[in-house]
């Protein structure tokens, strides 16, 4: 469903994000779109800029997407590639500041009730407070 | 400037960060995650494989181009910080060749940018503990520039030794990162001094 | 507006008990099944667990994960506003379930 804000995950490592996006889907459900990536541009532990753009693109939808990432460099390489598709994009695409995990799982849960993008990303950032 | 100064600058970084990779992963390794050194290489080496899209542009286009470069091929924290810093100096730098003035104060953009993407400032155990005396040494050399910023980058760098870092990985140290050089001032040393290397030999 | 409960007194509140089944408790996935099902209405939808524990959203994953209820729990739920008999109705029918589907 296009009318639920998405969820993309960044990790370092892909299977770390593979299994958060498949904890997010086998937990919720198939109603919130998720896309993840995780790895550098050879395979190694990293984030790419570019694989963080396909997967922003892959699921955006008009309510907009919300981000989460793990460690330092998926956050700094989140911001960069939000930065130069800004210009490309449907809906208003956000970080999340919580924990991958549990931060994709809150997000999506909040998502698929239909809230906007302001009250899924605080419902992610709410786990830790 | 000399119109081979792109691909002298494109070959001579590459060369430099790859003839430095295992000096600054050992410095990573120590107080990050041991990353670094092969992250700039890959870098590096794609900007430095970009030659027929990079050859024949002006320095501020290039300085661009590489930036996006680095940005879409790094993977580290790395890849944004320095990708920030070369679009933001590019794009700022409207001399084809550039002025002195002109020069320092588009790096100024740049090192602002680099501020502005890592929410830091000098004094907190980073590249930007070179790129900020670097910068104010050109700006405010009386003599020789280049001089000036080779001597700013070596002292700049040293400083970083004795700081507990507060920004990146390196942070989770706090106190333990005291007594080690910072890997990304290391590279970014490096580059200063390949860039004077540069300039010297193609005024 | 299907229900007469429209003030906010503790009054206009359609009630509803049932016990936790699940030898885990109220775990990750029955929390946020529970939570998706509580969204799923626009009545105002509160539980709270050990019988007379503060009452807390059900709509909220956070709130509902955090509450711990455990195995044996009677957890309360109420409900207020449109659909608030429905909502009481469907959240103690899935908790009786051991949340299944």
């Amino acid at each position: 469903m296009t009318d639920c804000v998405a969820i993309v995950i960044v990790s370092h490592s892909p299977e770390v994000a593979k299994g958060a996006a498949d904890m997010v889907r086998e937990m919720v459900g198939e109603e919130v779109r998720v896309a993840y990536c995780g790895g550098n541009s050879e395979g190694g532990l990293g984030t790419d800029v570019g694989a963080i753009q396909a997967a922003i693109r892959k699921v955006m939808g008009p309510k907009g997407v919300a981000v989460l990432v793990d460690l330092g460099g998926a956050e700094t390489n989140s911001e960069m590639a939000i930065e130069l598709m800004a210009d490309e994009l449907l809906g208003e695409v956000v970080l999340c500041d919580a924990p991958i995990v549990e931060g994709a799982v809150m997000a999506a849960t909040e998502a698929s009730g239909g809230a906007s993008l302001d009250a899924v990303r605080s419902t992610a950032e709410e786990f830790l407070s | 400037m000399a119109p081979d100064l792109v691909r002298r600058l494109r070959e001579e970084t590459a060369a430099r960060i790859a003839a430095h990779t295992d000096e600054l992963t050992a410095l990573d390794q120590a107080i990050g995650d041991g990353d670094h050194g092969f992250n700039m290489k890959r870098g590096f080496e794609a900007i430095a494989a970009a030659a027929e899209d990079l050859d024949a542009l002006a320095l501020g286009p290039a300085l661009q181009k590489a930036g996006m470069t680095l940005v879409m091929k790094v993977g580290g924290a790395s890849g944004p910080l320095y990708g920030s810093f070369l679009m933001a100096w590019g794009k700022a730098m409207t001399g084809d060749p550039p002025t002195r003035e002109d020069f320092a104060a588009s790096l100024a953009e740049g090192v602002a940018a680099v501020k502005k993407r890592g929410r830091s400032e000098a004094g907190e155990k980073t590249m930007l503990d070179v790129l900020v005396p670097v910068l104010d040494a050109i700006t405010q050399a009386q003599g020789d520039p280049i001089a000036a910023a080779r001597q700013a980058a070596k002292d700049g760098l040293e400083t970083t030794r004795d700081m507990k870092a507060t920004k990146g990985r390196a942070s989770f140290l706090g106190e333990r990162s005291i007594g080690h050089i910072d890997p990304g001032a290391r590279s970014s040393a490096l580059l200063v001094e390949t860039v004077c290397d540069v300039l010297e030999e193609n005024p | 507006m299907s229900d007469a409960a429209q003030t906010q007194g503790e009054d206009s509140f359609v009630h509803g008990e049932a016990v936790v089944r699940d030898p885990t408790g109220l775990h990750a996935r029955p929390a946020v099944k529970l939570t998706k099902l509580a969204k799923s209405f626009e009545a105002k939808v509160e539980i709270r667990g050990g019988g007379n524990g503060p009452w807390i959203n059900a709509k909220s994953p956070n709130a509902v994960m955090k509450m711990k209820a455990g195995f044996g729990e009677t957890l309360g739920v109420r409900a207020s506003g449109a659909q608030a008999h429905d909502a009481v109705a469907a959240l103690v029918g899935l908790i009786e379930r051991n949340f299944d589907g």
